[in-house]
This record gives C-alpha cells, sequence and structure tokens, in this order.
C-alpha cells in the first residue's frame, strides 16, 4: 500500500463522492415522486394511465440500467436530442428507480385491510379524508422497508455515471487505475468511499423506519 | 450506539483485510512462462476491440488489424500455427492489470512506452512509432493547443493523450471515457470541441469520417509502441525480442502495414514514418 498516494488521492475521492451523492439525492427524490404518483394511480386504477404506468414499469424493471443511460446519452443524440451528462445520469436513474419505488409504494397500500377502508367508509370519512388519515400513514408504515432498500439500491447503482464520463466514485478509481496503475489503493479507497457513504445513509434509515414504524416497535 | 460501533469496526476490518489479501498476491508467478504457453498450445494476448485498423473486431466476428496481423505471426512462430492464438479484448486502462493478474501472457494493445508503465510492466522492443494529435470538426477546427482554453477536449481513459493533458495543461477540462468508440460518438454528438488520442489513430478515423480533420498532427514527444510482458516474464521478452529480429529480414513489419494499415491511411502518411523494423529506429 502506497500511503502517500493515498492521501495525495483523498481530494479527488472526496470531490467525487459529492457528485455521487448529489446524483443520488436527485434521483431518490425523483423516483419517490414519480414512484409515489405511479402507485396512486396503479391504486385507483385510473383508465388509460394505469395501463401505460404498467407498461413503464415493465419496460424500466426489465432492461440494464447501463443500457438506459447510454440510450439517454449517446441514442438520443441521433435524434437531435442532447442532453448533458448529468441530466441523463439522474433522468436515468429516476426511470430506473421510480418504477421500483412505485411497486414498494403499491405494496404497502394494497396492505391496507378492507375492513380499514369499509369502517373508515362508515363512520362518513370523505375519499380524501379516508386517503389521508387511514390509507397513507398505514400503507406508508409497511412500504418503508422497501422504500429504504431501494434508496440504497440507487446511490450504488450510480456507479454506472462513469460510463457517461461523470467523475463519480467509479470514475475517479478507474481512471487513477488507468493512468498510475496503483490498482489496490485505487480500489480500497473506493470501497472505503462508498462505505463511508452508505453506512450513516443506511443508519439513518433504519431510525428512520423506527419512527414511521412506531406502530410496530413501540415508541 | 455500542453496536453500531461494533459493526463499524467489524466492516473496517474486512476492507482492510481485503487490501492486505489484493497486496499478497503479487509474487507468485515466476514460473517459466514460454514453457507454461507451449504446454498449454496457446498464447493469450491482449489486443483492443474498437480501435481499427490496429485492433478491432470485423464484421465476422474476427480479431483483426495491425497489432492482431503481429500477434498473429507472433503464434505462428511461436507455437506452429496462427491459430494458436487466443486474443483477448482489453480496454486502454486495463491493459497493465491484465498482465499483472495473468490474464493475458502478452499485450499487443497499441502499448505505447512510457516511464510510468515501464515501472509496471516490461516492454519488447518497439514496432511502431507515435505521437498525440488532435481531432476536431472542420468548422471549428483546433490547430493548436491554445485555442482549447476553456473548452472541453474529449480523451480516452488510460491513454498517453489523458496524462499527457493531465500533467501539461491541467487547466483544459478533459471529458473521459472508458472506451475508443465512446469518445468518438462524443465527439460526433458536439461534447468536447476536439479529441486527442494517438496521431496514427486520428489520420485513419479523419479519412473515414468526413467532417473532421486532424488539425494538431504531432503533439508531444514522439514515442514508440511495443510488446509488453509482465514485469519479470524476461522468457516471453527474449523471446519477442529476438523475434522482432528475425522478423526485420522479411520486412514483416511493413508487411504487416501494408496489409492493416495501408488501406485506412491511403497514401496521406508514409510507412517509414509509423513502422518499426526489427525492435530498432533507424
Amino acid at each position: 500500500m502506497d500511503f502517500g498516494f493515498i492521501i495525495q488521492s483523498l481530494p479527488l475521492y472526496w470531490k467525487a463522492a459529492q457528485l455521487t451523492l448529489t446524483i443520488s439525492v436527485w434521483a431518490i427524490g425523483l423516483s419517490l415522486l414519480l414512484g409515489f404518483f405511479c402507485s396512486l394511480i396503479l391504486y385507483f386504477q385510473v383508465p388509460v394511465l394505469s395501463l401505460i404506468v404498467k407498461i413503464y414499469i415493465e419496460i424500466s424493471r426489465n432492461t440494464p440500467s447501463l443500457i438506459q443511460l447510454f440510450f439517454l446519452y449517446y441514442g438520443l443524440t441521433q435524434i437531435g436530442l442532447k442532453l448533458e451528462a448529468e441530466l441523463c445520469a439522474v433522468a436515468g436513474l429516476t426511470f430506473l428507480g421510480g418504477s421500483y419505488m412505485a411497486e414498494a409504494f403499491r405494496s404497502g397500500l394494497e396492505a391496507v385491510g378492507k375492513t380499514q377502508i369499509e369502517s373508515g367508509l362508515s363512520i362518513g370519512l370523505s375519499r380524501s379524508q379516508l386517503v389521508r388519515y387511514v390509507i397513507f400513514p398505514q400503507a406508508f408504515s409497511v412500504s418503508m422497508p422497501a422504500l429504504e432498500a431501494n434508496a440504497i439500491f440507487l446511490i450504488k447503482e450510480t456507479s454506472i455515471v462513469s460510463a457517461v464520463a461523470l467523475p463519480d466514485l467509479m470514475f475517479i478509481a478507474k481512471d487513477l487505475i488507468g493512468m498510475y496503475y496503483s490498482t489496490k489503493e485505487a480500489l480500497t479507497l473506493l470501497v472505503l468511499f462508498y462505505l463511508i457513504l452508505l453506512l450513516p445513509v443506511s443508519l439513518l434509515l433504519t431510525a428512520l423506519e423506527r419512527k414511521v414504524r412506531y406502530g410496530q416497535f413501540g415508541n | 450506539m455500542k453496536k453500531t460501533g461494533r459493526i463499524l469496526a467489524a466492516v473496517l476490518a474486512v476492507v482492510l483485510a481485503l487490501g492486505t489479501l489484493a497486496g499478497c498476491s503479487q509474487k507468485s508467478a515466476q514460473q517459466s512462462s514460454l514453457e507454461t504457453i507451449k504446454k498449454n498450445g496457446k498464447i493469450k494476448v491482449g489486443v483492443f476491440s474498437d480501435k481499427p485498423p490496429f485492433g478491432y473486431v470485423d464484421a465476422q466476428g474476427k480479431n483483426q488489424g495491425f497489432d492482431v496481423y503481429i500477434a498473429k505471426r507472433f503464434a505462428k512462430d511461436l507455437l506452429g500455427d496462427e491459430s494458436k492464438v487466443e486474443f483477448v479484448l482489453v480496454e486502454a486502462a486495463s491493459r497493465v492489470e491484465y498482465l499483472q493478474s495473468g490474464k493475458v501472457d502478452l499485450i499487443m494493445a497499441n502499448f505505447t512506452v512510457t516511464d510510468e508503465r515501464k515501472e509496471k510492466v516490461d516492454f519488447a522492443n518497439p514496432y511502431m512509432k507515435v505521437a498525440l494529435g488532435i481531432v476536431s470538426p472542420d468548422g471549428s477546427q483546433i490547430t493548436d493547443v491554445s485555442q482549447l482554453k476553456g473548452k472541453k477536449l474529449i480523451v480516452n481513459k488510460g491513454t498517453t493523450a489523458e496524462t499527457y493533458f493531465t500533467k501539461n495543461y491541467p487547466d483544459i477540462e478533459l471529458l473521459k471515457y472508458d472506451q475508443n468508440t465512446e469518445a468518438f460518438q462524443a465527439l460526433k454528438d458536439g461534447r468536447g470541441a476536439a479529441l486527442a488520442h494517438d496521431n496514427t489513430l486520428l489520420f485513419a478515423w479523419a479519412r473515414e469520417n468526413s467532417g473532421y480533420t486532424v488539425g494538431v498532427s504531432s503533439l508531444g514527444e514522439q514515442d514508440t509502441i511495443a510488446p509488453a510482458v509482465k514485469k519479470g516474464d524476461k522468457e516471453l521478452l527474449d523471446w519477442v525480442n529476438n523475434e522482432l529480429t528475425a522478423l526485420e529480414k522479411e520486412k514483416f513489419i511493413h508487411e504487416a502495414y501494408d496489409a492493416a494499415l495501408k488501406p485506412a491511411y491511403g497514401d496521406s502518411v508514409s510507412a517509414d514514418d509509423v513502422v518499426i523494423e526489427g525492435g530498432k529506429i533507424q
């Protein structure tokens, strides 16, 4: 191990980690939003839209994310649409994450018992009250673990954006290997930085889960 | 929080152990390489898949190109048949690792000799000359490096072009890609103002792609390209050097030039600007 080299490369990795994090935050936020709306469309069986959502989910979940990214970056330019690499990365990961988030939300929504809804209706709750006070709180608590897993999945999935010349963690590691051939140091730093990034997120999400699911865990 | 601390400690321990393991695996491969190659009846050679006319895969899925042409001859003279070569496709940035980890015996992926690389692998004598060049669209041609200030320059990761610009022009913003095909596609999509690479490659590419010109045809020092073996593999190194000397008599590298490079260059380049016979610059 060349520790001088490691210390020298730390700033590069730090900068790359920030990019990885920025892309992750955008991608997770937007996929939550997209997934949420898609799940509502599926749950309330909105005509036409729910068919579109179903097709979207199948396409998104059954094509590799790297290929989705390549399509956005290299494919769209063929029809004259040139998107910046950052935009491609966020759009690509949102496209991927949205479907996973939608399925996570949907499983939560469907887990809310029929009796709950009927009881709500019988005491005269309006449809929107029913959604706000009965369905969502319970659905969200059930979806929580799956949403967390998806968030972490998306952070890890950002490692593909180096393919479109974005200097994220993976990119820096490969670049250092290519230029200075210090494979050991570059790869060890790569693993460490992903851990530094993901461990706190993981712990934070677990804490959040306990809070959201106090019904199960107790206060 | 006590539990969290313990988990963190365990994870760190595992990472450190992995790092140490990776460090250990380097010493093991000093046995006779030539004998192993002969026993296996094949030599594994790392070549490019996307750097025509030097190393590429043709429509039939066969490896073709200048480097491949020479590698096949090596196999014929070493093992008696040119089909006894197994081509392994490499990326520019992974060439050293392929040798170090023993995935290939020989790298013939248009590998420019540099001091940094010499520390990690052993180069045989050269068979080709090369310098850097810059290709750009005709409309906004780059004819001097100074024109690149404030613009994006496309390079391929792990190439001499990347190292050269990182060292000498740190203020030019580089867009770095893993594959040649991606880098050239990015140039065509207008993601950078120009692309820097080996001039020998750019001449061929610009001839194929109208609308692009090699505005800067020679940059930096004149370098050489040579086969590379794993550090310390003296047997194979000596064999390759002797082979190159032997091939000089029949001007074999010129033959390879005529077969693989001439169709791509036409008369725009003279063979002696590129070819090195017998492993020595005349």
